[in-house]
């Protein structure tokens, strides 16, 4: 889902900019004021994992493959707004260094992948707050993966779609539509694997689902 | 310390075991903007590792396992330092 600098007009690439600078100036603040010193290993290595991660496409089907983003898990392992700002990283290095996603469309990257799936996070505690049972947080965790990934195409359907490049093809009536297929399909995956990571981790290392305490209003216990 | 250690050392293998099993097929927007017969220009700025391989090495496999191996500890570097200064203010 990373757009390349071709895909996407200058104003669109502006607009962008503007609306991620503004999640980010937010995120950074309620981070600073949230987490206690010792995130910083927990979010080197975070931010490391999806980036391994994302070099990894598994085939889907009719000939695309997908992989995964990260963003819910990065939100559960981080909270909300380390989740962002993790991501954001991610998608810097991979935009500087390895011309995945462009440089003019990087707000919009960041918008769609890191903003969006750091968002999701509330989608989790939508579904699992007031229940201490895995059985709900593990359907949050589905529900929310599989949304990130589908709000986030259907975001990157409308920039394409309003940007020149795209309207001899049919503009947004086009983009929207095609993105959201299969887009719904990669959600699954993305879901899948959101899940199997999370619920193992919940299992085995639950100290390390940070995310997971800020949702149930634990973070000033000792978790990291 | 010693278990972040562990997850990287984990990741890195992790990662040397499945690039091989990557799927070269196009991902969602690549498929959409194929269909529609949009052109993927060259890009502006190629950065110093284009599609994830060192341009130096043949071997497609290294090469791309190099890059692999740099992108994950720059990541992980540049995510230590801002973590860092995240968190400077507080004591605990």
């Amino acid at each position: 889902m990373h757009i390349p600098d071709s895909f996407l007009s200058l104003p669109i690439c502006t607009f962008m900019y503007v609306v991620s600078a503004f999640f980010l100036i937010w995120s950074w603040r309620k981070a600073r004021a949230t987490y206690p010193r010792s995130l910083a290993p927990l979010l080197a290595i975070s931010s490391a994992f999806i980036f391994a991660a994302q070099m990894i496409n598994f085939p889907i089907t009719y000939g695309i493959s997908g992989h995964l983003v990260g963003g819910t898990f990065l939100s559960m392992l981080l909270g909300p707004y380390a989740g962002i700002l993790s991501m954001t990283i991610v998608l810097l290095m991979q935009a500087l260094f390895f011309a995945d996603g462009g440089i003019f469309t990087f707000g919009a990257n960041v918008f769609n992948m890191a903003v969006i799936g750091g968002l999701s996070f509330f989608i989790v505690k939508l579904l699992a707050k007031n229940s201490e049972k895995s059985g709900w947080l593990y359907l949050g965790v589905f529900t929310a993966s599989w949304f990130s990934v589908v709000l986030g195409a259907l975001a990157c359907g409308l920039q394409i779609g309003f940007s020149p490049f795209f309207s001899d093809a049919g503009g947004i009536a086009v983009t929207v539509p095609a993105m959201l297929f299969w887009h719904v399909l990669i959600g699954f995956g993305e879901a899948a694997i959101t899940t199997t990571l999370t619920s193992q981790l919940h299992r085995l290392q639950p100290a390390v689902l940070s995310g997971l305490a800020i949702l149930r209003g634990r973070q000033n216990e000792k978790i990291f | 310390m010693r278990r972040y250690f562990k997850a990287l050392v984990l990741i890195l293998v992790c990662l040397a075991v499945l690039i091989p099993f990557a799927s070269n097929a196009p991902d969602g927007l690549e498929k959409v903007a194929e269909a529609l017969k949009i052109e993927d220009n060259e890009p502006i700025w190629k950065g110093l590792m284009p599609d994830y391989t060192l341009p130096t090495i043949d071997d497609p496999y290294l090469s791309t396992l190099l890059a692999g191996i740099f992108g994950t500890l720059l990541v992980l570097f540049v995510a230590f330092i801002l973590g860092t200064a995240l968190t400077k203010l507080n004591k605990k």
